[in-house]
């Protein structure tokens, strides 16, 4: 989740590559992609093309979070305390972990302490958690053994991670069949 | 005393092959981000090591089974990015693994 990169097929090569059965790539109304089954669009508002693939609303700014966002985009060093009041049952929280490459050791303690009280807030509010490479290019993709290794030393089980993710993506897919069908 | 070996993992990192660092900085940035975020203890312990590097912009570095977490973690968390696209028990089946792997398609990577 969480790709910024222009060059979706190179981008889905490397997926495979990295063991990722599904991608999110950025996406505004002026990007023509192919219909695929392993990405996931992500984009700031509702776009015309969303009525034909799977999509994810993103905000990474608080004032920009409302109803119909999916999903939120966080800083774990900002503060929660608006997210609290605004969050909403069943809305992802993604943390990239791309931040952390320019944090010192200290700084990056701090980060996993805030990611973890973070996962702590998702699960007592029925949000749900996401962890995400923040790539912008296939340099930056984090394999799936990786984010294994990752959650495993943040105490986050990665069977229950992975299996709780694919329900919620189910859901948000779901719940957009039933809309388009009624 | 037994003869005890500890077992290790090796894994395949890929890094930007246009990157200004060589390998061996790479791997010297490797083991300092481990040390800076596990401890010169665990570093030592975990004994990484770099093997090949002769296989493209694909680093092959070695480390006890035991702390193959800690270095994955810490790959993440490298500055320059690096991205571990392969990993196996013996360097021999890790070689032959990156070897079946379809880079050719991902190369002049940009963005």
């Amino acid at each position: 989740m969480g790709i910024h990169v222009l060059d979706i097929d190179r981008a889905l090569t490397m997926a495979k590559i990295l063991g990722l059965d599904l991608i999110g790539i950025d996406s505004n109304n002026s990007v023509r992609i192919k219909p695929l089954e392993n990405i996931i669009l992500r984009m700031d508002k509702k776009y015309p093309i969303a009525d034909y693939y799977p999509h994810l609303i993103v905000a990474d700014n608080i004032k920009l979070l409302d109803g119909k966002t999916d999903l939120f985009v966080i800083d774990p060093f900002q503060k929660k305390d608006t997210i609290k009041r605004k969050s909403k049952r069943g809305l992802g929280i993604e943390i990239s972990i791309v931040s952390t490459k320019k944090l010192d050791g200290s700084m990056t303690g701090k980060w996993i302490k805030e990611v973890k009280s973070i996962y702590e807030f998702c699960k007592s509010n029925h949000c749900q958690f996401i962890l995400s490479s923040g790539a912008t290019s296939i340099n930056e993709m984090v394999s799936a053994r990786t984010f294994d290794s990752i959650l495993k030393f943040m105490g986050i089980s990665p069977k229950n991670y992975w299996k709780e993710i694919s329900e919620w993506l189910y859901s948000k897919d779901k719940a957009r069949w039933i809309h388009a069908k009624s | 005393m037994l003869n005890h070996r500890d077992k290790r993992r090796y894994v395949a990192v890929m890094y930007d092959e246009n990157s200004i660092f060589r390998p061996i900085q790479l791997h010297e940035k490797i083991v300092g981000r481990f040390k800076e975020l596990f401890g010169i203890l665990h570093a030592e312990l975990a004994m990484l090591k770099l093997y090949d590097y002769e296989f493209g912009n694909i680093l092959f570095i070695g480390c006890k089974l035991k702390y193959l977490d800690y270095l994955l973690v810490s790959l993440s968390m490298t500055q320059p990015s690096l991205t571990v696209v392969s990993l196996s028990g013996t360097l021999k089946k890790l070689r032959k693994n990156v070897a079946t792997l379809n880079f050719r398609n991902i190369k002049n990577n940009a963005s």
